[in-house]
């Protein structure tokens, strides 16, 4: 068995945190709750958890107001964005604020325990969800500026497109002739190229989303 | 409890002299004693307290709930009265104030046992008039001569308001029993001609198990038509849009979670719709057949066409064992995409659960 990770939860809802307490494994110890930004950053900089479950919206800001208020303190500290329905452009937003992942609300306590592992690993936890509003920004027909970040390979959008039919890492490995662990690498290099492409279609993308 | 509009009885199990301050001490839940020291002090102030007391004494009913008989009431009403006349008038406040506190509280304390509402809207009025008029003498009273159509305008209010806001109420709450009992009898009318029509063929026909079947597929599939009509699903006006209103019937007739996920979409047209619908029945068949507790549906919209992916974990099935009268997974869907030109693939294995491909090609203009 792994060793237990230590987590924060960070949700505005009592309800939903003390559900999600009950939920987790033995190999997750919560080591503290808030509701707000302002409760969550002094908590996480003191607790210094290996991985913080974080809402998307919280009452005093986004969750992305939570990760830059603690990564100059603790560099170390890992986000898996978590929200009931969020529209596209909140949730990328959260990850390129350095979420190395996201997940609805409805998952499994099993699930997410393992999704809490995975980022805990360093590796990147991509809902069905995120993976379909990936795709959708990185497909726009524009040619290509800095091929490098700017582009998906065609495995990267295999790997995607059976995350969003609800594949599970193991059967898009099975699926595709792979290893777990290079799904794992093809799915942090998404998150990467994610977060660090400065490419225009990203907040053109996110406006056409706001004006639908 | 504390029964505030009931006048509270003496008790003489407790009593010092009459019982008064203990009945009222029970009543209020509160120390006797404390009573008892108001009265007290309230008799320091030229004897009000005594003369409250008594009145009280006379008004109270006994500890067996027996009110005061009709002699005893006029006497404790009167000693009352004169106390508080007494009083006000020792406060030095002119005369018509006092006489329209005295009309005040008679109209109050009509209003509150409910009793002659009209009458106690009355007094009130009147004690608001008598007030701001200054009894008829011009500029003595409170509001000067100008309020006085305001006066009169509050006490007609007094009186009127509460019927009229009771009318409305009722007005309103008969609107929402004519409407509720309305649908009612639409609804009991569908279910005559369509559900129990065919519980009484069902009955007649029990022996045909195949014919049982079809009977109840039927009205299976007319019922959920009328519960959620098409216009439901397609309220969106794109194609995400009605993938979700479809996963979210599906949820809501079959109790298991159907999570949705997309990229890109398309706007609704004959094509989108068929291919919607198709989707529908392909995620009613997993809720219905598979027993898996999630479905997973990805709608994609692109450049090359539109594509939806059912899956769910659960059961899986053989083709192949698919009795042919089954018509859901040929008609609805198959027939349903080919009909448009687009093609469905089921891919199956048992155990292992079950994926339905839906894909529109993009026609060329």
């Amino acid at each position: 068995m792994k060793a237990a990770r230590r987590i924060v939860i960070v949700d505005d809802h009592g309800i939903f945190r003390a559900g999600l307490r009950s939920e987790l494994g033995d190999s997750i110890e919560v080591v503290g709750e808030a509701g707000t930004v302002g409760e969550a950053i002094p908590l996480v900089v003191e607790t210094d958890p290996d991985v913080v479950l974080l809402d998307v919206h919280l009452p005093d800001g986004g969750g992305q107001a939570v990760i830059a208020g603690v990564s100059p303190e603790r560099p170390g500290v890992r986000f898996l964005a978590l929200s009931v329905s969020d529209a596209a452009e909140d949730v990328i937003a959260v990850v390129r604020a350095g979420a190395r992942g996201y997940v609805t609300k409805t998952i499994s306590g099993e699930e997410l325990t393992e999704a809490i592992h995975r980022v805990a690993d360093g590796d990147a936890v991509f809902s069905p969800r995120l993976a379909g509003f990936v795709l959708d920004a990185f497909s726009s027909g524009e040619p290509i500026r800095d091929a490098e970040l700017d582009e998906l390979t065609a495995r990267e959008r295999e790997v995607l497109r059976l995350i969003a039919r609800g594949y599970r890492y193991k059967e898009i490995a099975s699926s595709l002739h792979l290893s777990v662990k290079t799904v794992e690498t093809h799915v942090s290099s998404v998150l990467r190229k994610l977060q660090l492409s400065s490419r225009h279609e990203l907040t053109r993308w996110a406006a056409e989303r706001r004006m639908i | 409890m504390v029964d505030v509009a009931a006048i509270p009885a003496r008790d003489r199990a407790n009593r010092v002299v009459a019982g008064v301050a203990a009945g009222i001490g029970r009543a209020l839940d509160v120390d006797p004693t404390l009573v008892r020291l108001l009265f007290a002090l309230l008799a320091l102030a030229g004897g009000a307290g005594i003369a409250l007391y008594l009145a009280a004494a006379l008004l109270m009913p006994d500890e067996l709930g027996k009110r005061p008989g009709r002699m005893r009431f006029a006497a404790g009403m009167t000693l009352l009265l004169l106390t508080a006349v007494a009083v006000l008038n020792g406060l030095g406040l002119p005369w018509f104030v006092q006489v329209s506190a005295a009309l005040a509280a008679g109209g109050a304390l009509l209003l509150w046992r409910k009793q002659q509402r009209v009458l106690g809207g009355v007094l009130v009025a009147t004690a608001a008039v008598v007030l701001f008029t200054g009894g008829g003498r011009g500029d003595s009273g409170v509001g000067g001569p100008l309020l006085t159509p305001a006066a009169f305008a509050g006490g007609l209010l007094l009186v009127v308001g509460p019927w009229l806001w009771r009318t409305a109420q009722d007005r309103a709450a008969e609107r929402t029993r004519r409407i509720r009992s309305e649908e009612r009898a639409e609804v009991a009318a569908r279910v005559h001609d369509s559900v129990l029509q065919t519980l009484a063929l069902i009955q007649r026909e029990a022996a045909d198990p195949k014919r049982v079947e079809q009977l109840s597929r039927r009205q299976e599939r007319e019922l959920r038509s009328w519960l959620f009509p098409e216009g439901e699903l397609f309220k969106d006006d794109t194609f995400v849009g009605a993938i979700g209103n479809a996963a979210a019937e599906v949820e809501e007739l079959h109790g298991v979670r159907v999570e949705v996920a997309s990229a890109g979409n398309a706007p609704l047209d004959d094509d989108t719709r068929a291919v919607v619908l198709a989707a529908r029945e392909a995620m009613g068949n997993a809720a219905r057949f598979s027993g898996a507790e999630e479905i997973s549906v990805y709608a994609e919209a692109d450049g090359d066409g539109i594509s939806v992916f059912v899956r769910d974990r659960g059961t899986g099935f053989d083709r192949t064992a698919v009795p042919p009268e089954r018509r859901g997974l040929s008609e609805s869907i198959e027939g349903r995409m080919t009909r448009r030109g687009g093609s469905a693939t089921i891919s199956s294995t048992p155990g292992q659960g079950t994926e339905v491909e839906l894909s529109l090609p993009r026609k060329a203009p």
